[in-house]
C-alpha cells in the first residue's frame, strides 16, 4: 500500500477531504481553505466519503462528528482500517467529552465547533508537519521497560499503562519516527504545538521534562529519552535486538515500517 | 433381652449376679473419671447386645454401662425383699435352729442378740451395694447429661439392658445424635446462607437454597415456588411414602414463596426438624428478597446509566445544533470582515462566540456533576491564555492591564478548560468593574502560578462573599441581567480538576474584585 505521505508534502498543496453534513459549513470551510491554498474536496456523509477515498487519498481528512447515515467516529475508524490518513475531527464536542476519548484512537487532532479558522489552519499544518513520518500504529518496542502505543496516546512503562497528553503524544510520534536520531526543539515546537499558540522552546523543555518522569525508570538518569543539550532530543531503545552497529539496519524493534531507517547506526546510542 | 423374664428368677440366684454386677459396677465408678469415660466410650460400640457381650467377657472394662440384664424394677425388688427378708428368714431359721439346742434356753437370747447384729450388719451392706448399684448409671447419666451440656454431642452413654435406666440413657443418646444432626444442618445452613450474595441473582440463590436443603435435611427432593404460600395445597402424608415438608420463605410480615420437600418415609421429621427448616426458609427468604432488591437496584442503576447516556447524546445533540449555524455564523462574519471592514461584523462575531461558550459552560456543568472532567496537564505560558482570552472578549473600550511577574514559568493545564475560567473571569470583571481598568497580574510562587485577576468596581458585598462559589449565586445587588450565574462555580471546579484553585482574595480598598487562579507550574529549564 503505498501511503499518499510518501510523496513530499510540500512539492505540492496539501490535500484535504471535508466531510460534514452541514452544507453552508463545508462550503465555507472549503472556500476558506482553498484561499489558502489547499486542494479540497468535500463529502456529505461518510459513505461518499469512503466512495470519494476510492479515487485516491487525501493528505488529511477534516471530518464532522455527528453526521446522518455514518458518524465522524465510525468513519474515522472505517478510514483508519484502510489507511493511517490524518483525521482531524471538527466537532462540537470538547475534550471534557466521554466521546473524545474514543477519538485519540482515531483522529490525529480535534476542534471544537465552531472552529476559529486561524486556529483550525494552525492545526491542520501541525498535522501535514508529520506527513512522511512513519511509526508503528501498534506498538512500539523500546526496550524492557518502555513500549508505546501512540494510537492510544499510551506508553506501557514497566508493564503499566501511562496516559500521554496530546502534545506529548505528537512530541513522542516525532521523536519515534526518528528513532535514534536527534530531533530539534525547533522541529518539536512545531510539531507539538500549532502557531497560533505562542509557544517558545521552553514548552518543549517542560514537556520532555515532564514525559521524562513518566516513561523513565530514573528520570535524572534517562536511557530511552535523551537530551541533546542545545540542540535537542533523542528517544531510542535500549537492549534493542538489532546490533549497536550498523549490521541490521532496517529495524527498530517493532518496527513494523517496511520503509528503512536511513542511519539506524545512531539507533542505539547517543 | 437374653435374660428374658427375670422376675420369675430365685432370688438368690439373682443375688450372685447382681453382686458380682454391683462389685464390678462399683470398681469402675471408684476410679473412672467423666474424661476417661469420654475417652473410652467413643471406641465402644453403642449397640446393647455387643456391650453385654463384651461385659461378660472382659470385667476389666472400664466402660460405665447403662442397664443390665435385669430391670431396674426387678433388681430394687429384689434387693429391697433381700434386705428385708434375709434378715428375717435367717432369724427364722435361727430360731428353728435354736430350739433343737439342748441348752436352748440360755443360748435363744445370746443368738436372737447375734441374729440381730448379724441382720443389722447384711441390711447396712445391702443396702450401700443397693445404693452403688442404683446411683452408679444415674452417674452415669448425669455425667453425660454434663457432657451434652459441654458440647460434646458424640460420646454416648452406652446401653446394656432394656430397663428403664436404660431406656432414659437411649433417649439421651437419641437426643444428643439428634442435637449433632440438627447442628450438622445448621452447619451446613449457615454455610450456605454467607456463601449466598445478592449479587448472584435469585434464581442463583434458588438453586442454591434447594441444594443446600437437600444435603442440609437429607431430602429427596425440595423445591421453591415464588408464590403466595396459601395458594399451594398442602399435600397428604401417606404412610410408607415419601413424607412431604413445607415451609413459608418470609421477608419481614410478608410471606414470599414456599419452599416444598420430600423425606425418605424411613426419617423421622419432628417439631425441632421443622422448626430448623422454618429458620432455613426464613434465611432463604431474607437472602431471595435481598437479592430481588438488589437485582432491582441494578436495573434501576442501569437505566440510570442508560438515562445519563441519553442525556449526553441529547446534550451533544444540542451542543451540535447549537454550535453548528454559529460556526457557519461567526465564518462568514469573519470572512465578510476580510472583505469590506465593518465594525459590526467584529459585533456578530463576538457575540456568536459568547453564545458558544456559554452553551460550552452549560454542558461543563453537567459534565461536573456526572464528574466526567478529564483536563489534559498540557505546558502553557497563561500570559499568551489571558491575552487571548481578553481579545475574544471584544470590549476595546476598557482599559486592560496585563503584567507578567512569572519569570517564564509555565503553567501545568487544560487549555480549553483554562480558556473557560478565563473567559469566565474576565468577563465579570468586564460585567461588575464598571468600565474601569481591568487589571491581571501573574506571579511564580511556590511552584505555582497565580493569576489575580482585578477589576475597578465596588468589589463583592459583605454578604455575598460567603456563597460566591455556589451554583446559581449572583450578586445580591446585581439584577439578574444576564450571565448564568454559573461561571464562578463553574470557573473553581474546573481549577480544582486541574489541580489548582480558585479563590476570591480578600476586599482592598481602592480595587474592586479580585480573583485569584493558582495552576501547579514547571521552571522553564532546559533538561
Amino acid at each position: 500500500m503505498l501511503s499518499p505521505g510518501s510523496t513530499a508534502p510540500h512539492a505540492q498543496a496539501a490535500r484535504i477531504l471535508i466531510v460534514d453534513d452541514d452544507p453552508t459549513l463545508r462550503y465555507l470551510l472549503a472556500d476558506q481553505l482553498r484561499d489558502d491554498g489547499y486542494e479540497v474536496a468535500t463529502a456529505r456523509d461518510g459513505l461518499e466519503a469512503i466512495r470519494r477515498l476510492e479515487g485516491g487519498w487525501p493528505d488529511l481528512l477534516i471530518v464532522d462528528m455527528m453526521m446522518p447515515k455514518m458518524d465522524g467516529l465510525t468513519l474515522a475508524r472505517e478510514i483508519k482500517n484502510r489507511a493511517d490518513l490524518p483525521i482531524i475531527v471538527l466537532s462540537a464536542i470538547d475534550a471534557g467529552d466521554s466521546k473524545a476519548d474514543l477519538l485519540d484512537e482515531v483522529a490525529e487532532d480535534y476542534v471544537t465547533k465552531p472552529y476559529h479558522y486561524p486556529e483550525l489552519r494552525a492545526r491542520i499544518n501541525r498535522v501535514l508537519r508529520r506527513l512522511g513520518d512513519r511509526v508503528p500504529r501498534q506498538r512500539l518496542v523500546l526496550g524492557s521497560h518502555l513500549a508505546l502505543e501512540l494510537h492510544r496516546r499510551e506508553a506501557i512503562v514497566a508493564g503499566t499503562a501511562v496516559a500521554l497528553t496530546p502534545t506529548e503524544s505528537r512530541l513522542l510520534y516525532a521523536l519515534a519516527a526518528n528513532l535514534g536520531r536527534t530531533v530539534t526543539t525547533e522541529t518539536l515546537l512545531a510539531r507539538g504545538w500549532a502557531e497560533t499558540e505562542d509557544a517558545d522552546p521552553s514548552y518543549v523543555w517542560v514537556t520532555m521534562r515532564r514525559l521524562r518522569q513518566k516513561i523513565e525508570a530514573d528520570p535524572n538518569h534517562p536511557r530511552h529519552l535523551l537530551t541533546m543539550r542545545g540542540i535537542g532530543y533523542r528517544l531510542v531503545g535500549t537492549d534493542a535486538p538489532s546490533a549497536p552497529d550498523d549490521d541490521s539496519p532496517d529495524e527498530s524493534p517493532g518496527d513494523t515500517d517496511e520503509r528503512p531507517a536511513p542511519d539506524s547506526g545512531a539507533l542505539t546510542r547517543p | 433381652m437374653s435374660d428374658g423374664p427375670v422376675t420369675e428368677r430365685g432370688p438368690i440366684a439373682e443375688r450372685g449376679t447382681l453382686a458380682e454386677r454391683l462389685a464390678r459396677r462399683h470398681e469402675a465408678t471408684s476410679d473412672a473419671s467423666l474424661a476417661e469415660q469420654g475417652a473410652t466410650g467413643t471406641e465402644t460400640s453403642p449397640v446393647g447386645d455387643e456391650i453385654d457381650a463384651e461385659d461378660e467377657i472382659s470385667p476389666r472394662s472400664e466402660q460405665e454401662l447403662v442397664g443390665s440384664g435385669l430391670a431396674f424394677r426387678t433388681r430394687l425388688t429384689v434387693a429391697l425383699i433381700a434386705a428385708a427378708v434375709l434378715p428375717l428368714a435367717a432369724f427364722g431359721l435361727l430360731l428353728v435352729f435354736a430350739q433343737r439346742l439342748p441348752d436352748a434356753e440360755a443360748t435363744i437370747p445370746r443368738l436372737l442378740l447375734l441374729a440381730i447384729v448379724l441382720a443389722a450388719l447384711v441390711a447396712v451392706l445391702v443396702a450401700y451395694l443397693l445404693a452403688a448399684e442404683l446411683t452408679g448409671p444415674l452417674r452415669a447419666i448425669a455425667a453425660a447429661v454434663d457432657r451434652v451440656k459441654a458440647g460434646d454431642l458424640s460420646t454416648p452413654i452406652a446401653v446394656a439392658g432394656d430397663d428403664e435406666l436404660a431406656r432414659l440413657a437411649e433417649s439421651h443418646n437419641r437426643l444428643a445424635a439428634d442435637l449433632e444432626r440438627r447442628n450438622r444442618e445448621l452447619g451446613r445452613i449457615l454455610a450456605g446462607i454467607i456463601h449466598g450474595s445478592p449479587r448472584e441473582g435469585t434464581a442463583w440463590l434458588m438453586g442454591r437454597a434447594t441444594t443446600n436443603a437437600r444435603e442440609a435435611f437429607g431430602f429427596i427432593d425440595a423445591e421453591i415456588l415464588m408464590v403466595d404460600p396459601a395458594g399451594v395445597p398442602a399435600e397428604e402424608v401417606v404412610p410408607g411414602e415419601p413424607r412431604p415438608v413445607r415451609a413459608e420463605l418470609r421477608s419481614g410480615d410478608e410471606r414470599i414463596g414456599v419452599l416444598l420437600a420430600h423425606l425418605p418415609a424411613t426419617r423421622t421429621w419432628e417439631r425441632a426438624d421443622q422448626d430448623l427448616l422454618e429458620v432455613f426458609a426464613a434465611e432463604v427468604g431474607v437472602s431471595l428478597r435481598n437479592a430481588e432488591l438488589f437485582a432491582r437496584v441494578e436495573a434501576q442503576n442501569a437505566q440510570l446509566l442508560e438515562l445519563d447516556a441519553a442525556k449526553d447524546d441529547f446534550l451533544r445533540g444540542v451542543s451540535h445544533n447549537l454550535q453548528t449555524p454559529l460556526t457557519s455564523i461567526r465564518a462568514y462574519a469573519d470572512q465578510l470582515a476580510g472583505q469590506t471592514p465593518d465594525r459590526r461584523l467584529g459585533i456578530i462575531a463576538e457575540q456568536a462566540d459568547r453564545l458558544s461558550r456559554m452553551v460550552r459552560q452549560l454542558l461543563t456543568v453537567t459534565r461536573l456533576e456526572s464528574g466526567a472532567l478529564r483536563p489534559e496537564a498540557e505546558v502553557l505560558a497563561p500570559a499568551a491564555r489571558v491575552r487571548r482570552a481578553w481579545e475574544a472578549l471584544a470590549v476595546e473600550e476598557i482599559p486592560f492591564r496585563l503584567v507578567d511577574r512569572s519569570q517564564g514559568w509555565l503553567a501545568i493545564a487544560d487549555t480549553d478548560q483554562l480558556d473557560q475560567v478565563l473567559w469566565a473571569l474576565l468577563d465579570n470583571a468586564v460585567k461588575y468593574g464598571q468600565r474601569g481598568e481591568v487589571d491581571v497580574e501573574i506571579f511564580a510562587e511556590d511552584g505555582r502560578l497565580r493569576l489575580t485577576i482585578a477589576d475597578s468596581g465596588p468589589g463583592v458585598p459583605e454578604g455575598d462573599r460567603g456563597q460566591l462559589f455556589a451554583r446559581f449565586a449572583r450578586g445580591s445587588s446585581q439584577n439578574a441581567e444576564d450571565g448564568s450565574g454559573l461561571g464562578l462555580y463553574v470557573s473553581r471546579e474546573l481549577c480544582r480538576a486541574m489541580g489548582g484553585d480558585l479563590v476570591l482574595e480578600p476586599a482592598i480598598r481602592g480595587r474592586g474584585a479580585a480573583f485569584s487562579v493558582y495552576l501547579p507550574a514547571e521552571s522553564p529549564l532546559e533538561g
